[in-house]
Formats: C-alpha cells, sequence, structure tokens
C-alpha cells in the first residue's frame, strides 16, 4: 500500500508544474508520512523486487527533492523544504544518510531573499536534521560537523551584523528582523547537543544577546523573543571550555546575582535599605544622587549599560529571569545552585515595599532618603510590584527544583511572600505570583507547620478567597451595599451606578464578561486553597478562615478544591457535635464522577471484608465472576509469572450452598502443595463443600486441571487443595478463636487481601452493598 | 523493561561466604523476571535498620564502628566513610523521591540529619534514653518517627529541626530540635516501625514490641488506634501498599499477616473508638512458617510493588518469599551466608512512577561540614548563610513552559497546518507584480532595481487611470443628484395631488351637508306655512282677527329660529 503511495507521490511530484506544486505540498507531505515504515526500512533488508522497486522510489523522492531545493522559482524551494522535513521526520536514519548535499542546498536557502516563510521553515527544517543526527555518531561526523558552524553563520547573519574587532568578532542585532525569535530557539535547541561545534561562536552570542537583552528604547525585542534570548544566555556557560564547564555555570551564575546587587544599588537609591547581607564579601557602590539614575558601564554578563528608573527596573527584572533560568535550565554538570546567595538577594529586593498611603517614612519602617527627589520615590513605588514579582518567580524556581529538599529554606522564602503580599497586594499580578509560590511551598512543609506559620498566611487566604469568585458578582454585591449606604447617607443622591438600577441584566452579561481576564489569577489562587485544604492541618485554621474558603469554592463550584475540603474535615471540637462537611455541595453537581463516587461510596474497606481463614463465610451472596476471572487472565498477560497476583475474588462464595450432590471430583488429589501441618483445616460440613468444588470445576474446567504454576492469577480462588488431603482429619476440634463455621470454606477461600483488583470488581462491590 | 528488584544488606558473621560473595556487605538482587545477583557492594556490616537507599546512594551505618558507609548506585562504587562523633544504630532516607536527607539514629537517643546535597548537618537533642534503633519518616517528608531501646517512639518535625529560621520560639516554650509529640504506650524496647502510605491526616504507623505488641497508632495525634496481642516477640514488621493490614516476622523464623480488615463494618476498622481500647489476639497458629527451623529469625521483612510477595531475610541468610494470598513459604530467593540484616525494595523499572521522573541528580554527596559556614550569621539570626550551596545536576526543565510555535513545528511530522497556509498566502502575495516590493525583503536588491523603471511607467498609468476615474466619478455624483432632485419632484408632487383629493372631498362633504340644510329649512318653513294657515283658519271660524294670530306666532317662531341659525350658517 504505502509503496504505491511512495510511487504516486514521486510521480506527482515530478509530473505537477512547479508553480502549483505548493498547493499540494501539505497533502505530499501528510502522505510521505503515512510511507514512514517503508522510509525507515534500512536498505540492506531489502530484497526482492518489490523492495527493490522501492528503493528506486525514494531514490527518485530524494533526487527530485535536491532538485527542488535548487529550483529556480521559490515555489519549488517552498515546497521542497516541508518535503525534506517530511521525509527526514518520516525516515530518520535511513534518509538522513545521505543528505549532506540537502543539507547544503539548505543553508543556501537561507542566504537568499526568498520569502520569510520558506527561510523559516529552512531553519526548523536544518535544526531538526542537526538535532536528529545528535544520536549517531556517523551522521555527526557525516553531516553536523561540517554543516553546522556554516548554519550557525548563516542564521547568525539572518539576524544580527558582524563587526571585527581586535579582541574578536561582535554581533550586533539587526533591528526589526522577523527571524530573531526563530533563531534563538533553533540555537537553543542545538546547543545542548552540539557543545563542541558552538564553542567557538561562544563569544559572538554573548554580545549579540547582550545587546538583546540590554536593549533600550530604540532598538526594542518583544517580550518573547527577549526570553528565548535569556534561555541562550543561560545555556551559553555550556560552551565554556571543556575543562571548566562547572566553573562557567558557576561563574556566570555568580557575575548574575553581582550584577543584580549592583543595579538594585541605583534603582533602590531613593530609600535607606535595611537590609545587611549576609555575605561579607559582597560590595557596595554608591550611586550618585545628582545624576539621572544610571549604570554607564557594561556588568559582568556583558550587559549594556542603562539610564532611567524604568530602563533600570526592567534590567533588573531581566537578570531576576536569567538568574531562575541558571537554576532551572538542565546543566552540562554537577552545580552547585547557591541557595543562600539566592534567597539574601530576594530577602533584599523584598525588604523594601510600598508604603502605605499617605505614611511618612518613620510610620512605614522605610526610611527615605532625603537627596532623592519625592518624584523618584514615588516612581519607585510604581515600580516595585514588577520587582517582586520577578523575585516571586525566581523563588517558585527554587522551591521548585529543590522540592522536597527545600524544607530548609521554607520558612525563609514564606516570610518572604508574606511580607511582600502585605505591602503590595492591590497589584494582582503580585497576588497571582505569591499564590502560585506558596501553592508550591505548601505542600513542601505544610504538615508540619506551625500555628504562627499558619495565622501569618491568613492574609493571603482572605485575599485568596475573594480572587476565586468571579470579578462581578464580587463587585456587584459591593456596589448595591455601596449605594445603600449612600443613599442614606446623602439622601439618595449617591453616585451610584445608574445603568445598574435601569438595566438589571447588565451585571449578568458584564459579569460573564469580565470572568475571562483574571483566569489566571483565579486559577494560582484556586490551586493554592487546594493545597491549603490538603497540606495545612485543619485545626490550625481559624474558623472563620476556613468558612470563608469553604464559601468561595461552594459557589465557584470548584471540584478540586471541594474534594480537598471533604476529605480534610474540620476536626470535631470537644462538646460541639460532628463537624460539618460540605460534602452536599460536592455529590450534587459531580455525582457522575469517579472520585466522587469513590469518595462516597468506597469499595475498599467492603473488599477488605472479604474472606479470611477464620472470618464469617456463610454470606449468601451471588457473585458470578467467572468472566472476571477470564477478565483478568487476559489482562495479566504474559507477565503473569513477574506480577504474580492473585486475584482473590472476595466473597467467592459458590452458589448453591444447600445443593448437596456430593461428587467428589479427583482432579483435586494431584494438587502438590498440600503439605500444611495446620489444624485448622477442619471440616465439618465436608460433603458441602465437595460439592462447591464440584460446581467450580464444572465452571472453569480447564483452568483448574492446569498445574499451578501456570495458572492465571484469579485461579487461586478456587484452589483449596488441602481440604482433599485432610478429609480425613475431619475430627479435629477447631482452636481457640477461630470461629466454627469458617472452617468449612475457610479453605475453600483463599484468605486474601484482594490486591491488585479493586477497579476490576466493581461490580461485585455495587451488587455486594446492595 | 519491567524489572523488580531489592536490596539486602548483611552483618558479618564468623560463617565464610562462597568466593564470589566474600566481603560482600550490600547486595542488589533482582527479583523479576529472574532472580539473580545483579551487583554487590563490598565491605560492610549492618545492623538491623541501618541500610538507606536513595535513588543516586546506598547509605550502610557499621554495627561495630561510628562510621557510615556510602556507595554510589550509578558507579558501582563505595563513595567514601563518614565518621560520627558516635555509632550510628539506624538510618532512613527523607527528602521525597530525590531522596538528599538523611536522618541517622544514634547510640546515645539524638538524631542527626544530614543534607547530603548541601553537606548541613544538625542534631537533634538526646530525647531518647536507649540508642535509637528503628527510624521511618512519613510519605510527606514532614515528620520523622524514631524507636528506641526505651520502649518510646518519638515524632519530630523535620522542618521544624532544619529550617534555618525558627517561627516564634518562644511560644512553644521547647527546647528546639526536640520532638514534638511521644508514644509510649508500649513496654518494652521497640523493635520495629512501619509507617502507613498516605500523605493525608490520618496516616498512621505501626510498632512492635518486646512486649509482644503491635500497635497501630495515629502519628498526627499520638492517638493508639489498636493494639495487637501478637504470640511472639516480633523482629520486623512491614505494612501493605495501601494499608490494609500488615506482616510481622518472628524471631523463629516465621511470619505472619495481620489484617485491619475483619469486620464488615462502614466504618475504617481501625478508627472505629469502639474497639480501640480492646487489644485483638493474634493468633499463634496463623503463622505462616518457614521451610525449615535452620532459618533463623526474620530479621528484615519488606513486600514488593504489588504487594504480593513478602520477602523476609534470615539469621542463616537467606532471603524467603512468602506468597500473601496463599499465606504460606513459596520459595528461597537468596542465600548470602551472612545474616541478612535489611532488606529495600527498589521502586520496579518499566512502570512509571513519580520516583523514576526526577529534575535532578546527585552525582556526589556533600560530606557533612563541622565549620561555623553553614550555621546563620551573627547579625541576621534565622537568615540562610551565603555558603548555602545546592549540589546537584538539573537534568530536566522545572517548568512545562507554553510549547512555542518553534517547538511545536520541530517535532511536527511536517510543518503545523497553520504555518504551511501562511507561507501559501505569502507565495501568492510574492506572486502578484505589484505587491512584490513589500513582502521581499530589503536585502534582496537585484529584483528591486529591475523593477525600478517599470514602476516609474505604471506610476504614470496610475495618475493617469486615477484622473480618469475621478471624471467618471464625479459625472456619476451628478446624474444621481439630478435623479434624486426628479425623485423628489414626483414625490412632492404626489403628495400635492393628495392634499387636494383630500380638499375636493372635504368640500363634497361640505356641499351636501349645505344641501341637507336647504331641504330641511324648506320642510320648515312649509311646515310653519300650514300651521299659520290653519290658525288663520281656525282664528277666522272662530271669528278672531286670524292676521293678529299670524303675527304672535313669527314672533315664537323667530325666537326659535333664532337659537338654530347660528348653527346652519
Amino acid at each position: 500500500m504505502s509503496s504505491t503511495t511512495l510511487r504516486a507521490i514521486t510521480h506527482r511530484l515530478t509530473t505537477t508544474p512547479v508553480e502549483q506544486l505548493p498547493s499540494i505540498a501539505s497533502f505530499l507531505a501528510t502522505s510521505l508520512t503515512d510511507c514512514a515504515e517503508l522510509l525507515s526500512t534500512p536498505q540492506t533488508q531489502k530484497s526482492g523486487k518489490s523492495d527493490s522497486d522501492n528503493a528506486v522510489q525514494i531514490h527518485k523522492l530524494k533526487t527530485r527533492l535536491a532538485s527542488l531545493l535548487q529550483d529556480r522559482s521559490v515555489e519549488g524551494r517552498w515546497t521542497a523544504v516541508i518535503l525534506v522535513k517530511a521525509t527526514v521526520e518520516a525516515g530518520q536514519w535511513e534518509i538522513l544518510r545521505g543528505y549532506e548535499p540537502i543539507v547544503r542546498s539548505l543553508i543556501s536557502i537561507l542566504a537568499k531573499p526568498d520569502p520569510i516563510s520558506t527561510r523559516k521553515m529552512c531553519i526548523i527544517t536544518l535544526t531538526r536534521i542537526f538535532h536528529l543526527t545528535y544520536q549517531y555518531p556517523t551522521l555527526v561526523r557525516e553531516i553536523t560537523t561540517p554543516q553546522l558552524p556554516g548554519f550557525i553563520t548563516a542564521a547568525l547573519n539572518l539576524v544580527s551584523t558582524i563587526t571585527k574587532t581586535s579582541s574578536g568578532s561582535i554581533r550586533k542585532p539587526k533591528p526589526n528582523t522577523p527571524f530573531m525569535e526563530i533563531v534563538l530557539h533553533a540555537l537553543l535547541e542545538l546547543i545542548p547537543r552540539h557543545i563542541t561545534i558552538f564553542r567557538p561562536f561562544g563569544a559572538q552570542l554573548r554580545t549579540l544577546l547582550a545587546e538583546v537583552i540590554g536593549s533600550s528604547s530604540p532598538a526594542y525585542f518583544p517580550g518573547h523573543v527577549i526570553d528565548a534570548a535569556e534561555q541562550l544566555l543561560v545555556s551559553l556557560h555550556k560552551c565554556a571550555p571543556k575543562d571548566q564547564a562547572g566553573s562557567g555555570w558557576k561563574d556566570d551564575c555568580k557575575s548574575t546575582i553581582l550584577s543584580i546587587h549592583r543595579t538594585t544599588d541605583h534603582v533602590f537609591r531613593a530609600v535607606v535599605e535595611q537590609w545587611e547581607s549576609v555575605d561579607a564579601t559582597l560590595m557596595h557602590t554608591r550611586p550618585n544622587y545628582s545624576q539621572e539614575m544610571g549604570d554607564g558601564s557594561s556588568d559582568g554578563l556583558g550587559l549594556p549599560g542603562w539610564s532611567g528608573l524604568h530602563s533600570g527596573v526592567d534590567r533588573l527584572i531581566a537578570l531576576l529571569q536569567i538568574l531562575s533560568g541558571f537554576i532551572s535550565v538542565p546543566s552540562a554538570a554537577a552545580v552547585a545552585l547557591p541557595i543562600g546567595s539566592i534567597l539574601d538577594l530576594t530577602s533584599r529586593l523584598t525588604s523594601v515595599t510600598v508604603p502605605p498611603n499617605g505614611a511618612v517614612s518613620s510610620q512605614s519602617g522605610i526610611q527615605f532618603n532625603q537627596e532623592i527627589s519625592r518624584d523618584e520615590r514615588e516612581a519607585l513605588w510604581m515600580e516595585l510590584p514588577r520587582i517582586h514579582i520577578a523575585c516571586m518567580g525566581l523563588l517558585s524556581n527554587v522551591v521548585g527544583i529543590l522540592t522536597t529538599s527545600a524544607t530548609a529554606v521554607t520558612q525563609t522564602i514564606l516570610e518572604q511572600a508574606v511580607w511582600t503580599f502585605k505591602g503590595e497586594r492591590f497589584n494582582r499580578d503580585l497576588r497571582s505570583a505569591v499564590y502560585g509560590l506558596l501553592r508550591s511551598l505548601v505542600p513542601v512543609n505544610g504538615p508540619a507547620m506551625t500555628k504562627q506559620s499558619v495565622v501569618s498566611l491568613m492574609d493571603v487566604l482572605r485575599s485568596c478567597c475573594n480572587d476565586i469568585l468571579p470579578p462581578t458578582g464580587n463587585y456587584s454585591s459591593t456596589a448595591n451595599s455601596g449605594s445603600d449606604s449612600k443613599a442614606k447617607s446623602k439622601g439618595g443622591q449617591g453616585t451610584a451606578n445608574a445603568d445598574a438600577f435601569l438595566n438589571p441584566d447588565l451585571q449578568k452579561s458584564r459579569q460573564a464578561q469580565a470572568a475571562s481576564p483574571f483566569l489566571d489569577v483565579q486559577q494560582s489562587a484556586s490551586g493554592l486553597l487546594q493545597a491549603v485544604f490538603v497540606s495545612i492541618p485543619a485545626e490550625l485554621v481559624p474558623p472563620s478562615i476556613r468558612a470563608e474558603m469553604d464559601r468561595s469554592i461552594i459557589l465557584t463550584s470548584d471540584k478540586d478544591a471541594m474534594f480537598a475540603s471533604v476529605l480534610n474535615p474540620v476536626p470535631a471540637v470537644k462538646g460541639r457535635g460532628a463537624g460539618s462537611s460540605i460534602i452536599p455541595f460536592l455529590t450534587r453537581p459531580y455525582a457522575d464522577q469517579m472520585e466522587v463516587e469513590a469518595l462516597v461510596r468506597p469499595r475498599m474497606p467492603v473488599l477488605m471484608t472479604a474472606p479470611e481463614l477464620d472470618a464469617y463465610v456463610d454470606e449468601d451472596e451471588e457473585v458470578e465472576d467467572e468472566d472476571m476471572a477470564d477478565d483478568s487472565y487476559n489482562a495479566a498477560p504474559k507477565t503473569a509469572e513477574f506480577l504474580k497476583q492473585p486475584v482473590s475474588v472476595p466473597l467467592q462464595v459458590p452458589k448453591s450452598d444447600h445443593s448437596k450432590a456430593a461428587t467428589p471430583v479427583p482432579t483435586f488429589h494431584k494438587r502438590t502443595f498440600t503439605e500444611e501441618p495446620t489444624a485448622e483445616e477442619s471440616t465439618p460440613q465436608k460433603q458441602d463443600v465437595q460439592s462447591k468444588k464440584a460446581r467450580f470445576d464444572e465452571i472453569i474446567p480447564t483452568t483448574s486441571q492446569q498445574p499451578f504454576s501456570q495458572l492465571a492469577p484469579a485461579i487461586t480462588k478456587t484452589d483449596a487443595p488441602k481440604l482433599s488431603t485432610h478429609v480425613p482429619t475431619t475430627s479435629t476440634t477447631v482452636t481457640s478463636q477461630a470461629p466454627l463455621e469458617a472452617a468449612e470454606d475457610s479453605d475453600d477461600e483463599v484468605p486474601t487481601l484482594n490486591i491488585e483488583s479493586d477497579t476490576d470488581e466493581e461490580d461485585d462491590d455495587v451488587t455486594m452493598e446492595g | 523493561m519491567l524489572s523488580e528488584s531489592f536490596v539486602a544488606s548483611t552483618l558479618s558473621s564468623a560463617k565464610s561466604p562462597t568466593a564470589s560473595l566474600r566481603d560482600v556487605g550490600v547486595c542488589v538482587h533482582e527479583l523479576q523476571p529472574s532472580s539473580i545477583l545483579r551487583s554487590t557492594f563490598k565491605k560492610s556490616s549492618t545492623l538491623t535498620n541501618c541500610l538507606a537507599v536513595s535513588p543516586s546512594h546506598i547509605f550502610t551505618a557499621q554495627a561495630d564502628k561510628a562510621v557510615l558507609h556510602v556507595y554510589n548506585r550509578e558507579k558501582g562504587n563505595q563513595e567514601g566513610v563518614v565518621p560520627f562523633p558516635e555509632r550510628i544504630r539506624s538510618i532512613a532516607v527523607a527528602g521525597g523521591k530525590y531522596g538528599d536527607v538523611l536522618v541517622l539514629g544514634t547510640e546515645g537517643g539524638r538524631l542527626i540529619v544530614w543534607e547530603t546535597c548541601t553537606g548541613r548537618q544538625v542534631a537533634t537533642t538526646a530525647s531518647h534514653l536507649q540508642p535509637v534503633t528503628s527510624l521511618v519518616v512519613d510519605p510527606t517528608s514532614n515528620f520523622i518517627l524514631s524507636g528506641s531501646a526505651d520502649a518510646s517512639v518519638h515524632v519530630w518535625s523535620l522542618p521544624g529541626i532544619l529550617s534555618f529560621s525558627k517561627p516564634a520560639l518562644s511560644a512553644t516554650r521547647q527546647p528546639t530540635n526536640s520532638p514534638i509529640r511521644t508514644f509510649s504506650n508500649h513496654r518494652a524496647a521497640i523493635t520495629s516501625l512501619a509507617v502507613g502510605h498516605s500523605n493525608g491526616r490520618h496516616n498512621i504507623v505501626v510498632s512492635t514490641a518486646k512486649d509482644n505488641t503491635a500497635i497501630a497508632w495515629d502519628y498526627h495525634t499520638g492517638r493508639a488506634l489498636r493494639t495487637f496481642l501478637l504470640p511472639l516477640s516480633a523482629t520486623s514488621v512491614a505494612l501493605d501498599p495501601v494499608d490494609r493490614a500488615f506482616y510481622v516476622g518472628y524471631e523463629d523464623g516465621s511470619v505472619q499477616s495481620v489484617d485491619f480488615y475483619r469486620s464488615q463494618s462502614a466504618q475504617h476498622p481501625l478508627h472505629d473508638p469502639s474497639v480501640q481500647s480492646t487489644p485483638a489476639q493474634v493468633s499463634m497458629e496463623d503463622r505462616w512458617l518457614p521451610p525449615s527451623a535452620e532459618t533463623g529469625s526474620a530479621k528484615t521483612i519488606t513486600l514488593t510493588y504489588d504487594g504480593t510477595t513478602l520477602l523476609s531475610g534470615h539469621a542463616n541468610g537467606k532471603v524467603l518469599s512468602w506468597n500473601v494470598a496463599r499465606r504460606k513459604y513459596t520459595s528461597s530467593v537468596a542465600d548470602y551466608t551472612h545474616p541478612i540484616t535489611n532488606l529495600v525494595m527498589l521502586p520496579p523499572g518499566g512502570i512509571p512512577h513519580p520516583s523514576s521522573d526526577l529534575k535532578r541528580k546527585a552525582h556526589t554527596i556533600v560530606k557533612p561540614r563541622h565549620d561555623s559556614g553553614l550555621s546563620a550569621p551573627n547579625h541576621a539570626p534565622g537568615a540562610v548563610p551565603a555558603e548555602y550551596m545546592f549540589h546537584t545536576q538539573i537534568i530536566a526543565p522545572s517548568d512545562s513552559r507554553k510549547p512555542t510555535e518553534f517547538s511545536q513545528a520541530l517535532t511536527h511530522s511536517s510543518f503545523p497546518t497553520s504555518m504551511i497556509e501562511d507561507g501559501l498566502a505569502e507565495l501568492a502575495a510574492f506572486r502578484q507584480p505589484g505587491n512584490a516590493e513589500v513582502t521581499r525583503v530589503a536585502s534582496s536588491t537585484a529584483p528591486a532595481r529591475e523593477s525600478l523603471e517599470d514602476t516609474a511607467a505604471r506610476d504614470s498609468q496610475v495618475t493617469e487611470l486615477e484622473n480618469e476615474v475621478a471624471v467618471l466619478k464625479k459625472k456619476v455624483a451628478v446624474n444621481e443628484t439630478a435623479r434624486h432632485n426628479a425623485d423628489d419632484e414626483v414625490v412632492q408632487l404626489r403628495s400635492d395631488l393628495a392634499n387636494l383629493q383630500d380638499y375636493i372631498n372635504e368640500l363634497h362633504e361640505k356641499q351636501e351637508a349645505a344641501q341637507q340644510e336647504k331641504v330641511l329649512r324648506q320642510a320648515r318653513k312649509q311646515e310653519h306655512e300650514t300651521k299659520k294657515r290653519e290658525a288663520w283658519l281656525a282664528a277666522e271660524k272662530k271669528g278672531r282677527n286670524g292676521d293678529a294670530v299670524i303675527q304672535k306666532m313669527d314672533i315664537d317662531g323667530a325666537v326659535t329660529s333664532d337659537s338654530d341659525d347660528p348653527s346652519d350658517e
């Protein structure tokens, strides 16, 4: 089938006029994907006529693609790029082998004045090819090593201009190039895989990235380009000379931290900082108060100077993001994350928060620098939340990478987050960032939290509850109450929203509209509430906050949060009766959800009361599980030997307790492992039991004949071989606590813990419950 | 491939093992699919509860020396020997799936917590009066439970011990680094601890002691949930993966399972207060007996991943496997000659498991540092010192960034549809002669120069055409206004016509009304005449002057007709 497809593709590719190829390119590419099996089959294994025919077709295809890449028309080249990518994806190694000329023509396209899309797709295709060769040393030798430097140069030429200086080459970004983002992403993808080839380009790349990240107003780059540039700058440590790969990371990380401190010296010059570093070696620069804020010289990372508060804060944020990158991007070798220095840094940045409105220096605890004008100070207040959002992002990365090992520093991080929140809760993005940070923090040390820590979180939780409610639901209620009070005080001439009176429906529609823009803050708030429900001991949360949290999640029908609340109820207080649960609010809207079912009608305890050696046996429950036995047999394929799970079915009681047709079955005597010198096997109702045996053999005749080692897991339930050997010892009395009636079926039923098969046996549970 | 292995450690004894096992103290043994010894680590002799396994390392506390051996699992060698001031009697790994916090219980009754990635080491108070012989860390990595020969179990808060900044120390009024809770229901030395698998508030721990009891209790409250009177003194305990039962191993080599779920009560049997105070008797006969009497005591037991097979390490160096469902001995898995003191199951390979999804990897441990660099600086108590570094290799990005257009295209089977469509649109624009300059990039100088002359010619043509269009437009506008005017006129006329029609109708009505009036008046006149005449005749008949009567009548008539007249005219 795929061979005919392949022939059809080559045919169309050669016969269709080049101008019309683009319109079928996408279709041809999809068809090529269908031929993946054919394209990836090693050629040596091909023998016979049809296979050699395929080889011819593949060869034709490759030749045609190579010629199309050299085609005079843009359409031809455009189509060729798409199809080359499709063949590479479909054929992998087999196709890549011998693709060197194609790679070379792809690189040459980059320098041609082709449409932007052609060149963009060209970069992606080349990246993918170099990406795939990484695993195969032969291909690396054949394709990557000779061609990758050319590609890097071509790609860099697309986005930058090179100037040679005495100390080396310097690259300046071209303004307004459509390729910047894609080139940065491509390099980011390739650097970790081909470090040695990138090594000579390290210095050039660094100058280019420094220009991009440090770009101020004249050359502007959008946020996602800067993000990519920051990630790339972080990856550059891998290009450090081989013998000092670890130190490259260390130096870069250290100079980032120092650079942040230096920028902060300037940015925070309007206040007198109370913070004192734990690192005695840290040097402070004393900014010049008479000039406009700015830093003329470039820093340790090579970022150029800046001037003005706003660009200073921009720089600070970029540096914080680079630092976040250092602790989250995969590193080349083992590194020492400077947790102490990072926390020292965030402690400095978060120690200055926006003072409450109209507060003078002494009240707010922040000492103003009298040499700086009030205007600059107020501008700093405006910029502070941005800095702190970046700080929260950095701390989130710390918690994200350390997870449970962050135990030692969680309290410190918690204090910084809560302190920042206290000062700047008016900023929605900051709230969202704090929620996100606490959400990852609370599970780490929540269970062992002290009352003091929980109490310090109360402000955050209260505002969290406000944030998850739909904004206008909140708005309209406050507006109504506000207008009521105004109506009283001002004789009905308040500034109430007149539209709200005229058109009550207006509020509803606005509510629907306004619900969407705050989605991220709602999500992080809801996540935090869940984490608090799950991890923080319920008895430490003050009842008023707990009630507010419950109310908010009910009003938003937040299933996961309601689950967390129900599973972690308020502990009953002595003398006040049982605590209340919000479980009805969970089951009403979500009755059809599996988790709700599991919560309300749990299965496991029922299963676990299943047969025991000495437990009850006389339950006349009709359980038909032959089907299930088959199922589990099928479900445990060849690994049955490994996961040897005796799916012992609970309450497996033979249907006919009263059928006394005593038909002893000889097959039982074949069973081997019967030497158990226990006295428990007294079978006063031996006949009865044997009749059951018979029934089981009728039902599962084949399986019961097999030696046990090959039995399907489920069969263990009928496995009661001891019985037959102990038939003569009927008269032995049952000892002590074992219930008498138990003995009857005890050997019939395997004593089970009923491992593993919870899901399989749901049906049974339902019937048992009923 | 799907595989399952365990780690066993032994206590060296006088017996001399086979050549392949000489000097071996720790064995990594594959249990499934085939039972073979995978790798060994040498020169170690451990007591029970003195083996800890993290994803990267194996730690063994030595039996007779105050040192800890560290083995690297990746490289398969001994990475180091860490000395401690006193003997270590039990160790446990904390720190979740990364396992980079090691908890050590000492002979003197204190705990030492060592962060293996930073080298920080914190010691607690010596709260136990006897050596700490068993240690477990709960699944949230927040609580440490330590059992001691002094019959008590202490609950410690790991964040409380490790945290740099201690919140409000004065409020608790307790010395730092002391246990938060003590469980003292046992009457003899604690032999073993097993913690439940829940992350929630209702997790349990099962402790066994030499007083022949096993107690299931809630370590969050310290409340005993159920006491089990065992037939013998248990040496080791393990919990079912779903916490449905626990298993104990005895001195005589037998093991036993104790099921929590015995009765069919809707309530969780452990949380049923009515039976919490009554100890449950566990039958002596229910024990699962070993194949022979020489196996020696079951020093350690553990369960496979699926919970269906119990492994026990015995004093005679054998690892036995037991079938949980059939409650009996199945086979002997391995024989290491020396007493087996610890068995730790490794997470299975081949099944996606949270423990295999690591973001970072510790290649080497950082030995505990004893200098003051890692204690909080004097001027800022509670602050994290600058020397606090976390040594690790980051192997996966921590935040899942949104997939960019680039990353989607990179792994797509060809290119995403949106990208191809954009390209097609661009190609189409590229073919339009007039738009070529717009889409072609500025650097493409050659084609731009070619079209320069064309542009000039085309420009003049365009202006001509534009002029023409303007003229035509003007004409059309004129026509349009004319037509509009005509239309307006017609409409005007039509409305006039209608007005006139209305007027005519009105007049007609008036005429008619006047006609009727006239007729009426005539009729009235005639009537009047007749009356007059009648009156005159009647007067004449009576002999009176008829004219006088008529005159009188005229006056009356004038009065009445006056009142009518205004309306008539």
